[in-house]
């Protein structure tokens, strides 16, 4: 003890010292060619599994699709810095491609010489095998029905099998990883002959009261009770199970998902499966004929279908590299390979994710940067901080309170202009009251929305006539509807409320954020004072949020929707009646009819009018009350070139370039 | 044998302690993570039934509560803290062990910062006993304590890094980055070491002893920093330990703030975002290390005083 508390001082300095070097050694590193800040860190870089801004900007670095969207030639002199410019799906993995007469069966020409960054070449096979990846169940992707307009996808994805119906069937026990579903296990391929299902659960009964979730729970735990007995055409054994008993080519298998709960059967007799989906190389329409030839065949002429393919979840992944170190493991930097302009360097969670020039991508000359820091900053303001300190090039999110004065002092690094997402409330119309659409028209009338967007958010949002944001080539919205206190009042009084009087009262649901509450206090104002309606707020936890619109447990409901694609339809067929999005209980069948009609007209000038008729229907029916049209809202640095304006807010990296000689002087930093 | 053993036994004791706090908070983060309404995997785009039940079943969420509650605990054993929710392409342990060096890092230089400026200025302030340096000094400590250090880190960001440009506003990766954060972090600390410091040196200035080594004739610097500050530094050691805890906790905050990317910032965004593993995994961390910070503490008094007894 005495030669310690003699040594102690020295010990101590020696500890802070070496701690000291310690924490000094995290040294510095090289700065990047250019900077942004890429919001929030992003969940995922697999492309089939993300969604969200930051992961596009992040994954459309590092992969590239068949098509890619950019600006058509020659946009840097035909459209002013203040103009959206229009982007089209170009050739990328795919050199060209074919569409048959009933717009069905696309054919895409793969490019000779395209390669992933472990040098082998991106073939059709690469294409087939990611997006039977994305559309497997135990993938999970949340983006999955962007595959949806291909023949049979839906059905793999939510592993429908009919009697009769040629399925795979992956035997349990035979994978490498019970958590990875690639590589797969022992795959048994053939035809059902039946399906023996045991009693229905009392939860799917017609007259149950059990809510949609339990129902829907209920039922996937029968399903997998079920047996079936499947003729077997072929078997693909895996590595781990090279050969399968008890199963022959001819001979046939009796199996089930949970022999346990297969009362009906003698459950010693069961093969334990892990899965039986419908044949994917039978049913789903996609096909690598061969590798320079992809052949992808639709449920129905689908006018966008090649702005889906140049949009991130159709991106292809490599096989060798998912299945050699799984998932998720396979994104990380030193395993991941990729197609696309970019390389991952490095990644720091929640910090940045560096990105270098990828020398094996096929138009890497036209590839300016060579090293690009994608930061992740969560705060608007570490944001503003950052790039008025020069620490950042672009900054994609900006403090709300700033924007109006950030617009005014610096209007040349602030470019904004009209982007393709909508601001809405939905309403419940299940609701007693909300059921009437007069009464729902009267509360769309009754919100002033220039003042909103003049007062509140103030950063040139376009106030919504109607649900379609301008800006769509082609497509000309139906008149839409202005600021009426009075005939919104009259409304209400035919509908049976005069001056409120009867209505049920209504609440405003939000998920808790300044923005939203302030947007949801003026509309509450705006109703009182113009219908007389005695109006709540309820902000809520996002989960709580969600979920209360999932169970149509709900009045009044603030919403966002951003394009999938450019295109009108984005922004109105998740209103019919089956569509998982819609969450307002609203169902009309000359709406669910024109939309499916325009899914299949193959005229693009009609197409666009039969959507303008079904917006017509729904701004008459008002289950959704549209409040405002967003703006983008961008600082970018004057020596940043080939950066432009788009509707919907995405600037692809390799058009960019950084002159610092030619920015106009005195207005970046010190 | 006798002195040797009855450490050995307080650390046991020590260690059983431990594992049942960590239990505790284990139980508790559960059953709250439990009865969050929503749950993890909403989101604004509605999945078909058979996907999400391949989700539930990845992070076991089919299974009956006890049967999670055990087998999760049972990976917590083995330090699997299991996969992210939220940041899917990592497991809690990768994004700990991404985190924890940088928030050290960042602490390490509070910590020493604290200590420097905060006895430099104790030991001034006594010596300059009621002088303008010394009102000066401990007016500032009042303040330091005083201002929660959101608000120091906002104003030093807009005279340190706007009005003077003399360093970058935030981010991670160089030594210009570290010093901000870290001085913020630090001014509390610093302050409350100055208060502790001026304390026991006014006190141990008045002893006999230090009467002694004037009337020797030594010089007043020698007698300040050779025999007196020894004496006063004891109250400084024993409040490390809060401190430590303290500069752990705030570094929240501070990291949020100047966007580092230490386990504040995962500890944060992990409860925001309902990424439960995350931050269950950061809970359980931090209980961990604050018990063995202040069980360290205690065993350095008892090495620097001998008037205290290990019990």
């Amino acid at each position: 003890m005495p030669f310690l508390r003699k040594a102690f001082p020295y010990l101590a300095i020696a500890l802070g010292l070496a701690s000291l070097a310690w924490a000094v050694s995290f040294g510095t590193l090289p700065k990047a060619d250019f900077t942004f800040d890429n919001g929030n860190e992003i969940r995922t870089a697999d492309p089939s599994k993300a969604t969200g801004q930051p992961e596009n900007r992040v994954i459309n670095a590092l992969f590239e699709g068949l098509l890619r969207s950019l600006p058509d030639e020659g946009w840097e002199r035909k459209y002013g810095p203040g103009e959206n410019v229009p982007m089209t799906p170009q050739g990328a993995m795919a050199e060209s491609f074919d569409v048959s007469e009933d717009g069905r069966v696309y054919t895409f020409h793969m490019r000779k010489g395209a390669q992933w960054s472990n040098g082998d070449p991106v073939t059709a096979v690469d294409f087939a095998w990611s997006w039977r990846r994305m559309l497997h169940p135990e993938t999970a992707s949340e983006y999955a029905y962007q595959l949806y307009y291909l023949v049979g996808a839906e059905g793999y994805n939510t592993a429908v099998v009919q009697e009769g119906g040629l399925v795979e069937v992956e035997l349990d026990g035979t994978r490498r990883d019970k958590l990875q579903a690639f590589p797969r296990g022992t795959i048994v391929r053939g035809k059902v002959l039946t399906i023996t299902k045991p009693p229905e659960p009392p939860e799917l009964a017609k007259d149950s009261k059990a809510n949609a979730e339990a129902k829907s729970k209920a039922e996937a735990t029968w399903k997998e009770s079920w047996v079936y007995e499947v003729e077997v055409a072929s078997v693909e054994p895996s590595a781990e199970d090279p050969d399968p008993k008890q199963i022959s080519t001819g001979g046939k298998i009796v199996c089930c998902i949970d022999p346990a709960k297969a009362k009906s059967v003698d459950a010693g007799s069961l093969v334990k499966i892990l899965h039986i989906l419908p044949d994917f190389e039978e049913t789903v329409g996609v096909k690598a004929e061969s590798p320079e030839k992809l052949v992808v065949t639709l449920k129905s002429r689908t006018a966008y279908f090649d702005e889906l393919v140049a949009f991130y979840p159709l991106y292809p992944v490599n096989r060798k590299c998912v299945e050699e170190h799984g998932s998720p493991n396979w994104t990380k930097p030193e395993n991941l390979v990729c197609n696309g302009p970019y390389t991952m360097q490095f990644r720091r969670i929640r910090d940045r994710i560096r990105l270098v020039k990828n020398p094996k991508y096929w138009d890497e000359q036209q590839v300016q940067l060579q090293v690009i820091d994608a930061m992740a900053v969560k705060s608007e303001t570490t944001t503003l901080n950052m790039y008025l300190n020069d620490q950042i090039d672009w900054a994609t999110q900006l403090p709300p309170p700033m924007i109006p004065k950030l617009k005014q002092i610096m209007p040349k690094e602030f470019p904004s202009a009209p982007m393709l997402t909508v601001y809405l409330y939905r309403v419940n119309v299940t609701k007693p009251g909300l059921d009437n659409a007069k009464v729902r028209r009267a509360l769309n009338l009754a919100i002033d929305k220039k003042n909103i967007c003049e007062i509140i958010t103030r950063a040139g949002e376009v106030p919504a006539t109607s649900v379609v944001p301008p800006g769509l080539a082609g497509y000309t919205p139906p008149p839409g509807t202005q600021y009426d206190p009075k005939l919104a009042s009259k409304l209400l009084e035919e509908a049976g409320f005069p001056s409120g009087r009867g209505l049920p009262p209504i609440e405003i649901v939000y998920n808790e954020l300044d923005a939203h509450r302030t947007i949801a206090e003026r509309i509450q104002q705006m109703w009182r004072e113009n219908l007389g309606i005695g109006v709540q707020l309820r902000g809520v936890e996002w989960g709580t949020y969600l979920d209360l619109q999932n169970k149509l447990d709900y009045h009044v409901a603030r919403a966002g929707w951003i394009a999938d694609y450019p295109d009108p339809n984005t922004f109105l067929d998740m209103w019919t009646s089956s569509s998982q999005q819609n969450q307002t209980g609203w169902k009309n069948k000359d709406f669910d009819a024109l939309i499916e009609k325009a899914g299949t007209e193959p005229d693009r000038k009609k197409r666009m009018e039969l959507l303008r008729d079904a917006e017509a229907i729904l701004i008459e029916e008002s289950p959704i009350l549209p409040i405002y049209w967003y703006v983008s809202k961008n600082l970018v640095k004057p020596h940043v070139k080939g950066w432009f304006l788009n509707s919907q807010d995405t600037h692809p990296l390799t058009l960019l370039r950084v002159d610092h000689e030619n920015s106009p002087i005195g207005s970046a930093g010190p | 044998m006798k002195g040797l053993l009855a450490p050995l036994i307080i650390l046991a004791k020590r260690a059983a302690w431990t594992l049942l706090t960590l239990w505790l908070v284990y139980t508790i983060s559960f059953a709250l993570m439990w009865s969050v309404p929503g749950g993890p995997f909403k989101s604004e785009k509605k999945i078909p039934e058979a996907i999400k039940r391949n989700i539930e079943a990845k992070f076991h969420f089919n299974d009956p509560v006890w049967k999670q509650y055990l087998d999760y605990m049972w990976d917590i054993c083995h330090f699997d803290f299991r996969a992210s929710f939220k940041l899917e392409d990592f497991t809690v342990n990768e994004v700990i062990s991404q985190g924890f060096p940088v928030s050290a890092s960042l602490g390490i230089f509070a910590l020493l910062f604290a200590l420097l400026f905060g006895t430099t200025a104790g030991v001034i302030s006594a010596s300059r006993r009621n002088s303008v340096i010394d009102v000066a000094f401990m007016g500032l400590a009042t303040i330091g304590i005083a201002i929660p250090n959101f608000v120091l880190a906002g104003i030093s960001i807009i005279v340190v890094v706007f009005w003077l440009h003399l360093l970058p506003a935030s981010g991670w990766g160089t030594i210009q980055q570290i010093l901000l954060p870290a001085l913020c972090l630090s001014a509390p600390f610093a302050a409350y070491i100055a208060r502790l410091t001026r304390a026991g040196m006014l006190e141990v200035l008045n002893l006999d002893y230090i009467r002694t080594a004037y009337a020797k004739g030594l010089l007043p610097r020698n007698v300040v920093i050779r025999h007196a500050l020894r004496g006063a530094l004891l109250p400084v050691v024993s409040y490390l330990g809060p401190a430590t805890a303290g500069i752990l906790t705030g570094s929240l905050v501070v990291e949020r703030l100047f966007n580092i990317p230490g386990s504040g910032s995962h500890f944060i965004e992990a409860a925001l975002g309902q990424d439960y593993t995350l931050e269950m995994g950061m809970v359980l961390v931090y209980t961990l290390l604050l018990s063995v910070m202040n069980t360290l503490v205690d065993f350095s008094y008892a090495v620097i005083d001998p008037r205290v007894k290990l019990e």
